[in-house]
C-alpha cells in the first residue's frame, strides 16, 4: 500500500475538516475546506484511498505546499 | 521474367524488409506490452488507405548500418485525418532506438518544410533515444548538424502537435517544446537527456518519473496537456485537438452544423454558480452549460488550475474560453495560471479562434512564493498578449473581479464587448481585504466598525455601476449568457478581415 501526501495549494487557515481518519475517499472528494483570499477553498483527494492521518486541525494556519493529510492508496 | 519484373521484385523485397522494422522479436515484445509499433500508430491516426510514405527506403548513411536501419528509424509521410491532410513522423524505436541521424533528420526537415509550404498540421509521434552515435561523434559529426537555419523557428503557419509515447530525448523533446498540443503516455519520459545519461553527468541516481514523468509535466511544468494510459488514447486526443484547428493559418477553424437553439436551456447556470461570492464552484461545469453540447475540450487540465482554458464550439464555430476557476485557490491567478492563459491566447490568435473570458477572481494571488516565481512578469506577459491578440474578445464578469486582474481578464476596453452578470462585484480589491488595507480594521478587531466600513467601500461596485459608465456594455441575467455570446460573436466577426486575426502572437514561445 502506497502513501499519497495531500498538500495545501494555498496559504490560509483550515476552516472545516469534512472527513475523518479511516474514511475511504474517491478522487476529487472534498476532504477539508480552507479559508484564504476570503474564499472557502476545498481540498480535494488526489486519488482514491483511505484517509490515514490529518496533520492539521480546524483553525490551523497553513502554508502553500504544506502536507496537511495522508491517504493510503 | 523480364528485366522490369526482376526490378519490381527487388523493389518489393526491399519494401517488405522495411515493413519488418527492427525485427519480429522486438515487435512481439511491444505487442505483449500493449504498445503499438510505429506503423500501427500511423494506421490508428490516419484515415484508411490515406498514408503516403516519404523516405521509406532511406537508411543510415554508414554502409555497414544500412541493413539495420529500415526507414532509418523514423517513419515519415502524409495522410488524412477526418478527410483533412496532415504530415507525420512516427519514431520506430525498434530500429536503432529511433535515434536521430544524419539521414532521418534530413527526412524530418523535408517533411516539416513540405507541411508548412502546403498548409497541413505537423504531427510528431515521439519515442526516441536521442542523437545517434556515431553520427554525431566528433567535430565532423556535430558540425554536420544544424544545416537548416530555420529548423526551430515557430511561426505557427501550421499547427504542431506531439505525442510522447516512450522515451523522448534530443530532437523529439525539442519539437515537443515547439508544439501547440502535447500528449504523453504514462510511463514515458520527456527530458533533455535520459535518466542514465543524467545520472552519469551529475553523479546521482535519477528516476524516470522524477526527471520527466507525466505527473511532472502535466502538473508542475505544464509542458504536457494530457497524460493517458495507451497509445490509442493519445492518438485520439491528437485527432480531437486538430478537429478545432484550421489546417493552416490562411484558413479559418472548421465549423460544424450549429445545434438547435430552441432546445437550449440555460437554467442550469444558476444552479452551478452560487450567488454568495465566498462559495466555490467548478467553472468547467459553467463552460459546459454555455457551449454547444459535448464541445468542450480543455487544455492543460492538471496545470495552473486556477485558470481553465478550453476549445469549445458556440453555434458550431470554434471559440476559445479562458476562465478563472474558483475551485482552485479560489480562482486567484497565480504564475502558472498566467502562463497557461498566455499560451492559450497565443494559440487562439495564431489560428483565428475568438476568445470568451469568464471572470470570477479575487485577484492575483499575492505572496512571497509568487514573487519568487516572477508573478509581476507573468502578469504583464499575459496582459501584453491579451492586448496584442486581435481575434474577437468577449468578456463576462460573473461574480468578483478586482484590480489588475479585472483588466487582464478583458475588463473595460481590453475586450471588444463586455458584460456583467447581475451578481458582478468590481472594485480595486475584495472589500473584506480592502477595509483592513485602507483603515486597518479587521472583522476580529472591531466587528461593527468593520461592517460599516465594508458597506462604505462596497458601494458602487455592482454590475449597474459598471454599466452606467459604459465600461460594461450589458448587464445579464446569468441564464442569458449563451444568447448574448452568440449574438456578440456574430457582431464582432471581423467582417472586413474575413475573420482573420493579425497573428501578432504567432511567433511567441509558450514554454516560457
Amino acid at each position: 500500500m502506497a502513501e499519497e501526501k495531500i498538500c495545501s495549494e494555498i496559504t490560509g487557515t483550515v476552516w472545516k475538516i469534512e472527513m475523518g481518519v479511516g474514511d475511504s475517499v474517491e478522487e476529487d472528494d472534498v476532504i477539508m475546506i480552507l479559508e484564504s483570499m476570503k474564499m472557502e477553498i476545498p481540498v480535494l483527494a488526489p486519488c482514491a484511498g483511505t484517509l490515514k492521518e490529518f496533520l492539521v486541525d480546524e483553525g490551523s494556519a497553513i502554508a502553500e505546499d504544506q502536507v496537511i493529510a495522508i491517504v493510503d492508496t | 521474367m523480364s528485366r522490369h519484373e526482376e526490378l519490381a521484385d527487388d523493389l518489393e523485397t526491399r519494401r517488405k524488409r522495411v515493413l519488418e522494422m527492427g525485427g519480429q522479436k522486438k515487435l512481439a515484445a511491444r505487442k505483449a506490452a500493449g504498445q503499438l509499433n510505429a506503423r500501427e500508430r500511423i494506421d490508428h491516426l490516419f484515415d484508411p488507405e490515406s498514408f503516403a510514405e516519404t523516405g521509406m527506403l532511406a537508411t543510415s548513411h554508414i554502409p555497414a548500418m544500412r541493413e539495420k536501419s529500415p526507414a532509418d528509424g523514423k517513419v515519415c509521410g502524409y495522410g488524412r485525418i477526418e478527410g483533412r491532410p496532415a504530415a507525420m513522423v512516427s519514431c520506430d524505436i525498434t530500429t536503432l532506438g529511433a535515434s536521430s541521424s544524419l539521414t532521418n533528420v534530413r527526412k524530418m526537415g523535408h517533411l516539416r518544410r513540405t507541411a508548412i509550404r502546403n498548409g497541413m498540421p505537423m504531427i510528431f509521434l515521439n519515442e526516441t533515444s536521442g542523437a545517434r552515435i556515431p553520427d554525431t561523434m566528433g567535430a565532423q559529426g556535430t558540425g554536420a548538424l544544424g544545416q537548416d537555419p530555420e529548423q526551430f523557428i515557430r511561426g505557427r503557419e501550421i499547427p504542431y502537435v506531439s505525442a510522447c509515447l516512450g522515451p523522448s530525448y534530443g530532437t523529439g523533446t525539442w519539437y515537443t517544446m515547439l508544439s501547440d498540443f502535447v500528449v504523453m503516455r504514462k510511463g514515458a519520459c520527456l527530458a533533455v537527456s535520459s535518466p542514465r545519461v543524467t545520472s552519469l553527468a551529475i553523479g546521482e541516481e535519477v528516476q524516470l518519473e522524477e526527471l520527466g514523468g507525466w505527473k511532472l509535466h502535466t502538473e508542475k511544468t505544464g509542458l504536457v496537456d494530457y497524460a493517458v494510459d495507451s497509445d490509442e488514447e493519445a492518438l485520439d486526443l491528437i485527432k480531437r485537438f486538430l478537429s478545432y484547428l484550421p489546417s493552416h493559418a490562411e484558413e479559418l477553424p472548421p465549423a460544424v452544423e450549429p445545434p438547435d437553439e430552441s432546445q437550449y436551456d440555460g437554467s442550469a447556470i444558476t444552479d452551478i454558480v452560487p450567488a454568495e461570492r465566498q462559495k466555490v464552484y467548478d467553472v468547467r461545469k459553467l463552460i459546459a452549460a454555455i457551449a454547444d453540447p459535448d464541445s468542450v475540450f480543455e487544455l492543460k487540465p492538471r496545470f495552473g488550475r486556477v485558470a481553465t482554458t478550453a476549445l469549445t464550439r458556440m453555434g458550431g464555430k470554434v471559440v476559445g474560453v479562458v476562465a478563472t476557476n474558483p475551485m482552485f485557490k479560489g480562482g486567484a491567478l497565480d504564475p502558472d495560471g498566467c502562463d497557461k492563459i498566455t499560451s492559450f491566447l497565443v494559440l487562439c490568435d495564431s489560428f483565428h479562434i475568438p476568445i470568451v473570458m469568464l471572470t470570477d477572481t479575487p485577484g492575483f494571488l499575492i505572496g512571497v512564493e509568487g514573487e519568487r516565481r516572477k508573478a509581476p512578469g507573468k502578469i504583464m506577459n499575459f496582459m501584453s498578449a491579451l492586448q496584442m491578440c486581435s481575434v474577437p474578445k468577449l468578456s463576462i464578469v460573473t461574480r468578483k473581479s478586482y484590480g489588475q486582474a479585472y483588466l487582464n481578464m478583458g475588463g473595460s476596453r481590453n475586450s471588444d464587448e463586455m458584460a456583467a452578470w447581475t451578481t458582478a462585484d468590481v472594485g480595486f480589491m475584495d472589500p473584506n481585504i480592502g477595509v483592513n488595507v485602507i483603515y486597518g480594521v479587521t472583522a476580529e478587531s472591531d466587528p461593527q466598525k468593520f461592517e460599516e466600513l465594508k458597506a462604505e467601500i462596497s458601494r458602487e461596485t455592482s454590475a449597474y455601476d459598471l454599466a452606467a459608465i459604459y465600461s460594461a456594455q450589458s448587464v445579464l441575467d446569468p441564464r442569458e449568457t449563451r444568447q448574448w455570446l452568440l449574438s456578440m460573436l456574430d457582431v464582432h466577426s471581423r467582417g472586413r478581415d474575413r475573420g482573420f486575426s493579425r497573428r501578432a502572437l504567432a511567433t511567441w514561445p509558450t514554454t516560457f
